[in-house]
């Protein structure tokens, strides 16, 4: 190259004045020490769709390439590619230069976005100049959430012969599948599939399974965590308990089963469900009447074991050291008591979906029989297997999902399972009507398309029009919609509505993060490292994530993710050592790495 | 047999309006949530899609947008904040400039000074008119009264007769609306019972005290039409008369202050998009029924005689609204409104007959 090639660099967006906001003025100041760059324009400088104007613009300044920085700047491309054709320039020549894309999108990351800026300038790959120092890596993993995407992950490292400690805050490790009757669209048990793997776990010599236990602090750096974790008080030797169930008969108090999604009752000391793993017993402080008032321990006495059950037992904090994490805490439930117009909570037989799954389960509080929600001696209101069928049954989709009024965002397995659970209805109960109101039908999967037309075919009514109300009248359930397709207005008497609610962000997923040092998006999901090509690496070494708690997505997804973050895990034990922290790397170390590629 | 698009109606509607309709997913929230829809009454989703796809004459050809009372209760649970309610009220201000044969009720619509420039001219005539009349007292109010009457005659024939016809052509005859001769009677019926009850309000969740407070606005507002122009209330020496007058003037400068302060306030989802004409009717109300009350109150205390331009300015505000307002302003709403039901009940009768004929 003879000529010595100038850039110019265009801002596609202005500092917005938010504090936590990148601050463009910033940037454009560190952009005009940059060797050859004579311009640099902003947002707003000139019309965009005035390519004979940036065509003379970029002829009077000689350019021959154009950085355009901001987030998803690939939006406005086109506008430049045009300018740069008609000033006889290469239209190849328009480099992006995108923020958000490269997980740069605040003020703390500005080292990032500058880097991501002089990357572009120079012409490298802003992956290749952020490569992170290595550091000696501690080949013990703690696996955070034992739910499939933990599970997943925990057998793929364990059986390549390295410790994992896999950490559940609950008293079982199952996690959401558990509860889940069948899969889509293969229609398989989801236990079946599910407690192989659960009892793998806890047999696994490589695993250290610890149930009831919750991460509360994450000190060190990649390569050599300390976590503090706080192992709850069980009440119940894990050790010597023998399942006997001696303890839960002569229990007086009860409470809503957490496991069946509180459709019935089960005791203060109780197993989740009967393949829980560890399959031993836990006693539900909240409920118990001994922890209440001292007054109580029936179950001590009646014990077999000397010593089992210590109802005085207190939380522990306990402290482990490993190399690598893998995030795995999945999702909640959308609420839907919060749509008002549902009436969910108000009227007994509106479900929702999860709710469903355990009352159409055989193992479930009805062995599987479809039928109401009635009120117990005591005023709880639980299924029962002799409370009668529906003759005909709602389902209503998009429930807390694609709505500005409360979650955006697709929840992405509800329109499956919702089919599912139709199918299932028709299965059990063929002579009842099965209505599903829809927004948009999205089966997007493989072989999801042929389970729609298999289960159109079923005779269940799929009727596209978003539910607006759910009114009782005489006992009946009036559902309210418009029949888009068909131009009408429905309102359809049903004896049972389910709710397919979407999946959220737990509550504390926020918190994890911080302690983590990684990012949730506008969402609240967590954020990868690249959202085409590495969907389970963080900007955090050593620190990777797996399952919904990335974005929602189905089982074969999250299956398919645990094992991914595993791999992750596994080649830094191979290479003895783990990647650092992109976040970390100081602007001189990606302008040096940059320097080098050129 | 084809539709023809017209790309720009949503360009165009947005003038009257506030929100991003293409937002809309068509999930059909908007019409079941609402308490007013039913089987062939459907709204808004369908003037969303009209709008979306560009088909003006689908839209002209609707009475639903006037059968929507503006609960708001779309707009709060659309998944989209497309804002559908908005929607329907623009919807209403564009179908108001459709109907009007004359133009005037578009260009004082879209062009905020051309609404200011006619108010400026009639308040010049009113006060040219006074000063020929050298500010006798009696002469002038003498005229005042004409004004009125004559006033109320060419409007109601000249702008409004016109325009309901148009609106008749529009909705019912250029779609062949194929009603029955009964059905036109009971149109006759609902016609009058909606333009003085607003009845259909009550349907709509919540409404019960803006229904209470319009009804009483627009009671009180009939009234005092009649008493000022039919009893002639500034003339009369009739007790009862008099009080009336009082009565219904108090009732309509009280309660459109009410609404003018909600509209402030914003506090309800109708109150949150106010446009220039929307403020203008209600203020204009409101200082009708003030002037009234007090060019009363002034002439039983003895004051008028040395505070004239009191009355000069409740004609000029008179004139303004019966010249401005009532023909190509947002009054006409609350015709257009009543006429519109009873027009749904006749394609109402007309779906039934076709159901029925198929079935």
């Amino acid at each position: 190259m003879g000529e010595k090639e100038l850039t110019g660099i265009y801002f596609c967006q202005l500092s917005n004045g938010h504090p936590d906001a990148l601050n463009i003025s910033e940037l454009a100041e560190y952009a005009k020490g940059f060797e050859g760059v004579p311009v640099v324009w902003h947002s707003g400088d000139f019309l965009l769709s005035d390519a004979d104007h940036i065509a003379a613009r970029i002829k009077e300044n000689n350019l021959s390439r154009i950085v355009i920085a901001g987030d998803t700047p690939g939006m406005v491309k086109t506008f430049f590619t045009k300018a740069m054709a008609k000033a006889g320039k290469n239209p190849g020549n328009v480099i992006l230069a995108g923020f958000k894309e490269h997980g740069a999108n605040t003020m703390i990351r500005m080292n990032l976005a500058k880097g991501v800026l002089y990357c572009a300038v120079l012409g490298v790959p802003f992956e290749a100049a952020t490569v992170p120092g290595e550091t000696p890596v501690n080949t013990e993993t703690m696996v955070i959430g034992g739910g499939i995407a933990g599970i997943q992950a925990s057998l793929e490292i364990a059986d390549g012969n390295q410790k994992v400690y896999l950490v559940e805050r609950t008293a079982t490790i199952g996690g959401h599948m558990a509860m889940f009757d069948k899969t889509f669209p293969t229609l398989d048990c989801a236990a079946c599939i599910l407690t192989p793997k659960m009892v793998e776990v806890g047999q696994h010599p490589n695993i250290e399974l610890m149930t009831y236990c919750e991460v509360i602090g994450v000190t060190g750096g990649p390569g050599d965590y300390t976590v503090k974790i706080l192992k709850k008080a069980r009440r119940v030797n894990l050790a010597t308990c023998i399942g006997c169930g001696q303890c839960t008969e002569v229990c007086p108090r009860k409470a809503p089963s957490e496991f069946d999604a509180g459709t019935t009752l089960r005791k203060a000391i109780y197993i989740p469900f009967p393949q829980a793993v560890p399959n031993k017993y836990v006693i539900d402080a909240d409920n118990c009447t001994y922890v209440e008032n001292g007054k109580c321990g029936v179950c001590v006495k009646k014990c077999p074991v000397e010593g089992c059950i210590d109802l005085d037992e207190k939380d522990q904090e306990v402290e482990i050291k490993i190399g690598n994490i893998i995030v795995a805490t999945g999702f909640q439930i959308f609420d839907p008591k919060r749509v008002e117009n549902f009436g969910y909570g108000k009227y007994p037989n509106i479900l929702t979906s999860l709710e469903f799954e355990r009352v159409i389960n055989a193992a479930g509080p009805t062995e599987g029989n479809i039928t109401f929600r009635t009120q117990d001696k005591k005023g709880n209101w639980i299924f029962t297997k002799e409370s009668g069928s529906p003759k005909s049954v709602a389902i209503v989709h998009c429930v807390g999902s694609r709505d500005e009024n409360y979650n955006k965002h697709c929840s992405r397995v509800c329109c499956m399972y919702s089919l599912k659970l139709a199918h299932l209805v028709k299965e059990k109960l063929p002579d009842t009507e099965v209505h599903e109101y829809y927004i948009d039908m999205r089966a997007f999967g493989k072989g999801y398309e042929e389970f729609y037309n298999r289960i159109k075919k079923e005779g269940v009514h799929i009727i596209r029009g978003r539910t607006a109300k759910i009114e009782e009248k005489d006992g009946k359930l009036i559902v309210r919609n418009e029949d888009i397709l068909a131009n009408r207005l429905v309102e359809q008497e049903v004896d049972m509505v389910i709710l397919s609610v979407g999946l959220e962000p737990r509550e504390d997923a926020a918190e994890l993060s911080k302690m983590l040092g990684i990012a949730v998006n506008e969402d609240g999901w967590f954020t990868e490292a690249n959202y085409n090509t590495d969907s389970t690496n963080t900007f955090v070494g050593g620190v990777t994530i797996a399952g919904v708690c990335q974005g929602p997505k189905d089982i074969p997804d999250t299956v398919a993710q645990g094992a991914a973050a595993a791999s992750r895990v596994l080649q830094s034990i191979l290479n003895k050592k783990v990647k650092g922290s992109i976040k970390e790397l100081s602007l001189e170390n990606i302008e040096e790495q940059a320097k080098q590629l050129k | 047999m084809s539709t023809r698009v017209n790309p720009n109606l949503i360009k165009e509607i947005k003038k009257f309006g506030a929100s991003d309709w293409n937002a809309c997913f068509h999930c059909g929230n908007c019409t079941a949530v609402c308490n007013l829809t039913e089987e062939g009454v459907l709204f808004p989703r369908k003037e969303i899609r009209a709008l979306q796809m560009g088909l003006e004459d689908k839209l002209i050809s609707g009475v639903e947008p006037w059968v929507c009372y503006y609960c708001g209760d779309c707009t709060e649970t659309c998944p989209r904040d497309a804002n559908p309610g908005e929607l329907m009220m623009s919807v209403r201000r564009w179908l108001t400039t459709k109907y009007d044969w004359t133009g005037l009720a578009g260009l004082f619509y879209k062009s905020l000074p051309a609404l200011i420039i006619g108010f400026i001219l009639v308040a010049i005539g009113v006060f040219a008119i006074g000063f020929v009349k050298d500010f006798n007292h009696e002469a002038v109010m003498h005229f005042g009264h004409k004004l009125e009457f004559w006033l109320i005659i060419s409007v109601f024939t000249l702008i409004l007769v016109p325009n309901i016809l148009r609106m008749f052509y529009f909705t019912v005859i250029k779609p062949k609306v194929n009603a029955s001769f009964r059905s036109y009677i009971d149109a006759v019926g609902t016609l009058f019972l909606h333009m003085f009850t607003q009845i259909k309000t009550l349907k709509c969740d919540k409404q019960t005290v803006r229904w209470l407070e319009h009804l009483l606005v627009v009671l009180g507002y009939l009234g005092l039409l009649v008493i000022t122009v039919f009893l002639d209330w500034f003339g009369t020496e009739n007790k009862i008369i008099i009080y009336l007058g009082y009565i219904t003037g108090g009732l309509v400068f009280i309660f459109t202050a009410l609404l003018l302060f909600s509209r402030l306030n914003k506090e309800r989802e109708v109150n949150k998009y106010s446009q220039p004409t929307d403020w203008f009717f209600i203020i204009w109300l409101f200082l009708m029924g003030l002037t009234a009350f007090l060019v009363r109150l002034f002439i039983d205390t003895g004051l008028l005689a040395n505070h004239f331009w009191l009355y000069m300015v409740h004609l000029m505000i008179l004139a303004q609204w019966g010249i401005l307002i009532v023909p190509f302003g947002k009054w006409t709403h609350f015709l257009y409104r009543s006429f519109a039901l009873s027009f749904a009940n006749l394609k109402k009768a007309a779906l039934n007959v076709k159901v029925a004929a198929a079935a």
